[in-house]
């Protein structure tokens, strides 16, 4: 059953990638997420600025998982707000697919999740995720609509309003609509954050299997430091006010990666060292 | 079963009930004549007695406030929309609203009957004019209840204006709508009244002021009884409405 | 960052081209005569005769108004408080006050002049137009607490009283004040129809026999004073509703 989705995403993305590019001639960038010297303010009133980003680089290459990692409040949503073109930056170079963000969410080759799962409340699961072919203006594929419903382990629930649903299965509602085109860049908002703790463990063994199947070029942002190690290839940390890159990771631990690889030594000991850079930041301020 | 619901009917109702008896007791006790104050039976027979009397007038409110009602509601909704999509409209429609909003009915239809004279079409205008500022308001808010998170989602999605209106915020205003359909609604029936009274060749505010003229106090007072009705079974109708279709949009 | 001007500026310019599309209005005579240069009804309204007796009947208006609005204070904060202290009434009181509320007011006028008399009737009838809409604010306002803290109450086994005084009321404050927002022109609407039906003086008998003696002048100079005197009403009930938002969320 997976094996004959993958299948399809596959073509389906690739199919999208040409549509959607018509200078398909260009080699594909390696670099598919570019922030290069980002300083990000913005206006209190009364004359004070707060400044979120400064300076900040980070690069993400095409394929590949980063995870952005820092406390609340250290301009970590503001670089995925970046990204998604939701904000521009004050100084600075924001470039997603060689393209200015808003070019890409205007082409639709961007998927993205928050932490509010923003189901349309009217709407059934099955329409939920195929509202971003109705904003693209194409016909809805229905076939890879059910395909993603089954992907998220959701086959039965197609009829069911959001209302209906538990917290856990909303978000991968919420996924499967950000995969449902095949986008080039995937960015995820802390996507389980409003989840307890078990759900959230399950959720993270749901998406690491997800993106086994895909590959897209996925940012993560998140709190959870466990999270981020289990998912994905880099994980950036921040520091706070304003926000800076702290230490890059690189989590060389080999896919799929499955829940019991965070019981293994090296996991752990990834853990504990990013957990003490996230808490001297703390000690720091 | 029966028991109780009819018990929880007599919790809902009491105050009509003692009303209606509040009534006779007092034109008993005050020994008024039936050309001061009729007892409740008499209005009440006149009407069932009559129903020819007040059919066609009944039947013209109706038409002339549900007509003005949907036309105003819909006006209403346009110019929130309007307000949504290009904000400078705002400064023209927000004081222009307000003004509507405060300013009593009462005093806006002497000068439409005055400017668009003494017309049926002009106690049209008078309930479109009522039924505006509640769906303008309300349905601006419910535009502007749509979760942030849902808006960045399609802009993160390339959605077109029209797309993001069509699909995320007059849903979310549906709920809102409703609401004051239900608030309108009795309003509606109000100013069609308040217009006929004055203006007006027909309906239930101009059989009024006929019974009046006429000493009929049975009718004057039976007009009023079946308009409180249609008032009543206005708003009864637009609740059910909300009911049915507010829960779908949440 | 972003240009914008602020509200009161954009309100202001819309005042203005509302007030000149008026007098333009006027100026060209496209509507017929019975639509005046707002200019011309200004004018008017600066000559003492005018002037005494649109202020007479403003007057009468206003008191009117103003007695309706705290006689429907003082009535719906008593059938709330009763509400609020003895449920069994609850679903009653909910139902007298929506039909009251359906009503139409003109159909009570036979009714008030026979009881209460042509002097009366306008406040009488503002008070319960104002009545419904205070009731629906006082019960929806003392029942707008949250349930957390209604449970942090009662565990502190806080009496119904205290409870009402401590909790209730201030929470209730922000939505009474925007019932108010809306009682406030509802006053001055139910005045207004009260006098219709044969009130001695005030701004409704005025503009009615202005519009039926074809005093085109009289008319606007009445209207606009009354809509003036509405939202004057509906702007103070918006500060104040303002202000306590501010202080009570």
């Amino acid at each position: 059953m997976t094996e004959s989705a993958t299948d399809t995403i596959q073509s389906g993305g690739s199919a999208a990638t040409a549509a959607g590019s018509t200078a398909a001639v260009r080699p594909a960038p390696a670099e598919a997420i570019a922030l290069r010297n980002v300083t990000m303010s913005f206006d209190l009133g009364r004359s004070k600025r707060m400044t979120a980003l400064e300076d900040f680089n980070l690069s993400v290459a095409e394929g590949e998982f980063v995870a952005l990692l820092g406390p609340s409040g250290c301009g970590k949503s503001t670089v995925l707000r970046l990204v998604t073109g939701l904000e521009q930056a004050t100084s600075g170079e924001v470039l997603v697919e060689d393209k200015a963000p808003a070019d890409l969410a205007k082409s639709h080759r961007l998927g993205v999740a928050f932490q509010e799962h923003a189901l349309l409340p009217w709407s059934s699961v099955r329409e939920n995720i195929a509202l971003p072919f109705r904003l693209a203006r194409r016909a809805v594929d229905w076939q890879r609509v059910d395909e993603l419903i089954r992907l998220v382990g959701l086959v039965g629930f197609e009829k069911a309003r959001p209302r209906q649903l538990s917290g856990g299965m909303k978000q991968r509602v919420a996924i499967a609509r950000a995969l449902v085109l095949s986008p080039d860049v995937l960015l995820l908002d802390e996507p389980f954050g409003a989840l307890d703790a078990v759900t959230r463990r399950r959720m993270n063994g749901e998406l690491a299997r997800i993106w086994e199947e895909q590959h897209i070029t996925t940012l993560l942002v998140t709190h959870d430091v466990e999270e981020a190690v289990l998912l994905a290839d880099r994980v950036v940390v921040l520091t706070g006010r304003p926000g800076r890159v702290r230490h890059v990771q690189t989590v060389d631990m080999p896919r799929p990666r499955h829940a019991d690889i965070t019981r293994s030594a090296e996991f752990r000991a990834v853990v504990d060292h990013l957990t003490d850079l996230l808490d001297v930041d703390r000690k720091a301020e | 079963m029966i028991r109780r619901s009819r018990l929880a009917g007599l919790l809902h109702l009491w105050p009509i009930v003692a009303l209606v008896l509040l009534w006779d007791v007092w034109v008993l006790a005050n020994g008024y004549t039936s050309i001061v104050a009729p007892r409740p039976w008499s209005v009440i027979n006149d009407v069932v007695g009559n129903p020819d009397a007040y059919a066609i007038d009944f039947l013209w409110t109706l038409a002339i406030s549900v007509g003005g009602l949907l036309l105003g509601m819909l006006l209403g909704t346009i110019a929130a929309v309007l307000i949504s999509l290009w904000a400078p409209m705002s400064a023209v429609l927000t004081p222009a609203a307000l003004i509507v909003r405060s300013v009593p009915v009462t005093v806006m239809i002497p000068i439409i009957a005055r400017v668009f004279g003494y017309e049926v079409y002009t106690v049209l205008v008078v309930t479109v004019i009522t039924s505006f500022f509640p769906a303008f308001v309300l349905g601006l808010s419910g535009m502007a209840s749509a979760p942030a998170s849902s808006r960045d989602l399609f802009v993160v999605f390339g959605s077109s204006r029209p797309a993001s209106l069509w699909r995320l915020r007059l849903p979310y205003a549906v709920p809102n709508l409703l609401l004051a359909l239900r608030i309108t609604a009795p309003l509606a029936v109000l100013s069609a009244m308040l217009a006929e009274f004055l203006i007006g060749q027909q309906g239930l505010g101009y059989l009024f002021i006929v019974a009046r003229s006429y000493m009929e106090i049975d009718r004057a007072w039976g007009t009023a009884l079946v308009a409180t009705m249609l008032s009543v079974f206005a708003f009864l109708a637009a609740r059910f409405v909300e009911r049915r279709i507010s829960p779908r949009f949440t | 960052m972003r240009l914008r001007s602020p509200r009161w500026l954009n309100n202001t310019i819309g005042v203005l081209i509302l007030i000149t599309v008026a007098e333009l209005i006027g100026r060209t005579g496209i509507a017929g005569r019975s639509w005046p240069p707002l200019t011309d009804v200004v004018g008017y309204l600066a000559e003492p005769v005018a002037q005494a007796t649109v202020l007479r009947a403003l007057t009468a208006t206003a008191a009117s108004a103003g007695w309706g609005l705290v006689l429907g204070i003082v009535f719906a904060a008593i059938a709330a408080l009763l509400a609020n202290f003895i449920p069994v009434l609850r679903p009653g009181l909910d139902r007298l006050a929506s039909v009251l509320n359906a009503v139409p007011l003109i159909a009570l006028a036979p009714l008030l002049i026979t009881t209460v008399g042509r002097e009366s009737t306008p406040a009488v009838v503002a008070a319960l137009g104002v009545g419904f809409v205070m009731f629906v604010a006082f019960t929806a306002g003392l029942a707008g607490a949250s349930a957390t803290h209604q449970d942090v109450f009662s565990v502190f086994g806080s009496a119904r009283s205290t409870t009402l005084l401590r909790l209730q009321i201030p929470v209730s404050l922000p939505t009474v004040f925007d019932g108010l927002a809306l009682a406030a022109p509802t006053a001055i609407l139910g005045a207004t129809i009260g006098e219709w039906f044969g009130a001695p003086r005030g701004l409704g008998v005025l503009i009615v026999s202005a519009m039926q003696n074809y005093q085109v002048l009289l008319l606007w100079a009445a209207a606009l004073t009354a809509a003036l005197l509405s939202l004057a009403a509906y702007l103070i009930a918006v500060r104040l509703q303002s202000g306590a938002v501010r202080r009570f969320t």
